[in-house]
């Protein structure tokens, strides 16, 4: 017997010797019964891998990660007018998760989801009132938020780098949001999922205008800001939500 | 990409996913690295969705999830890739080990055990071991996926199987006294 026999035997096994081999090799079989033993170690010790060795499972998070970065995306309307279209991009509190860490980025991604939203539905349109129109605005920012956490996977983008976000955003919005980091401040992915909403503002808009308000028990701060109008929805507690905002879009003078 | 070739590529890789991870997660050794390693993975076998010309595409995924292994390991902890010839040759040249009763009491041998046996062998002998007996490939695929000849995934592997025998025999003998 030699390191050969252990070869043929293995092919035997794995049911890859041709016919005539295969003959070859019961023949000898059948008259060297050392042989025969030979073959029956190796199977009982391949039987013994195939039956107990792990089968380690692609874990849930790399599995939902995944199926979220390879799903279709929803893409913003084409002809796409900035005055009356309104993309809705919360953007999640940022989330640390260990593989992320292991990706070599900075622990901190800033996640987003983006809805394109058709303004009709919101009625959006000119000359109503301000009051009513915030109102309709803050109950619809909550609708949305509440869609997005019912979400399974509603991460599109992960990363920690803003040159990653911010051109993923610009390629499907017609103006640019802001792209802030929050790892500095402590952001992890917790209890509290935090929409940010982001919209052109109208050219009426006061600048560094705020609102805030409670929509079926959802904290809604809305405020204008350099041209952008922006509304934060959680149910994190009023002052936690403000310090979000001033991180996202400092008003000024404070 | 456009998001039809990428819903096919979604549709022939992830039913993959855990054959990707798993060879993964034995090549590198460790759950958050075998991550890494399959994310980085499927970010180059969406680039080269284009190559894929059909069939059966796991093999195809796990050549690449190999060569991603292979590439994290050489940045990383080289020393784990760089095989020595002489080291390789001297593995397969060894003689058969003799048949011992004990050897059937293999069976016995913990779960434990047989993964840390697994996980001892020298990546050659691991990657062929791995790829036959906990994904089933056949010799050609496994040729294929490792880049030898389907001879050298033929003596890799019976080189393995024996080591792995060697591994387990004194706790078989252990469980039987």
């Amino acid at each position: 017997m030699n390191n050969d026999d252990d070869l043929w035997l293995d092919a035997l096994l794995d049911d890859e010797l041709d016919g005539a081999a295969s003959l070859a090799l019961q023949r000898r079989l059948a008259a060297e019964p050392a042989l025969q033993k030979r073959l029956d170690e190796r199977r009982a010790l391949r039987d013994a891998v195939r039956a107990q060795a792990t089968r380690h499972a692609a874990p849930a998070q790399l599995r939902a990660h995944l199926e979220a970065m390879l799903a279709p995306r929803v893409s913003a309307p084409a002809s796409a007018d900035a005055g009356a279209t309104r993309a809705r991009v919360p953007l999640r509190r940022a989330a640390a998760r260990p593989w992320m860490a292991a990706f070599g980025g900075a622990c901190v991604a800033t996640l987003c989801t983006l809805v394109a939203v058709d303004p009709a539905a919101l009625g959006w349109h000119r000359g109503v009132v301000a009051a009513s129109l915030q109102a309709a605005e803050a109950s619809e920012a909550v609708s949305a938020h509440t869609r997005a956490l019912l979400v399974d996977h509603p991460i599109e983008v992960a990363s920690s780098d803003q040159h990653t976000v911010r051109p993923w955003l610009s390629a499907r919005l017609n103006f640019v949001p802001p792209v802030v980091d929050l790892a500095a401040q402590g952001y992890r992915h917790g209890a509290h999922v935090i929409s940010v909403f982001v919209r052109p503002a109208g050219s009426d808009a006061a600048n560094g205008s705020e609102a805030l308000s409670v929509v079926r028990g959802f904290n809604v701060i809305e405020r204008t800001q350099g041209g952008l109008a922006f509304c934060f929805v959680s149910d994190a507690n009023p002052h936690e939500l403000q310090a979000l905002a001033d991180l996202v879009t400092p008003l000024a003078g404070k | 990409m456009h998001d039809d070739a990428q819903g096919r590529f979604a549709a022939s890789v992830l039913p993959h996913l855990d054959a990707a991870y798993n060879l993964a997660r034995w090549l590198v050794r460790d759950a958050h690295d075998a991550q890494d390693v399959v994310q980085d993975a499927l970010v180059r076998a969406l680039r080269h969705f284009d190559g894929f010309r059909g069939g059966d595409p796991r093999p195809w995924l796990l050549a690449i999830v190999r060569n991603a292994a292979f590439a994290w390991l050489g940045a990383r902890r080289p020393g784990e890739v760089e095989l020595p010839d002489d080291e390789l040759d001297a593995g397969l040249a060894l003689g058969a080990t003799p048949g011992d009763p004990e050897t059937l009491a293999i069976r016995r041998a913990e779960r434990r055990e047989i993964d840390a046996a697994i996980a001892a062998l020298p990546i050659a002998f691991r990657e062929a071991v791995v790829l036959r007996e906990l994904e089933e490939l056949s010799y050609r695929d496994i040729a294929r996926i490792t880049d030898v000849p389907i001879g050298t995934v033929m003596s890799r592997l019976s080189r393995g199987r024996s080591l792995l025998a060697d591994a387990l025999r004194p706790h078989a003998l252990r469980a039987l006294t």
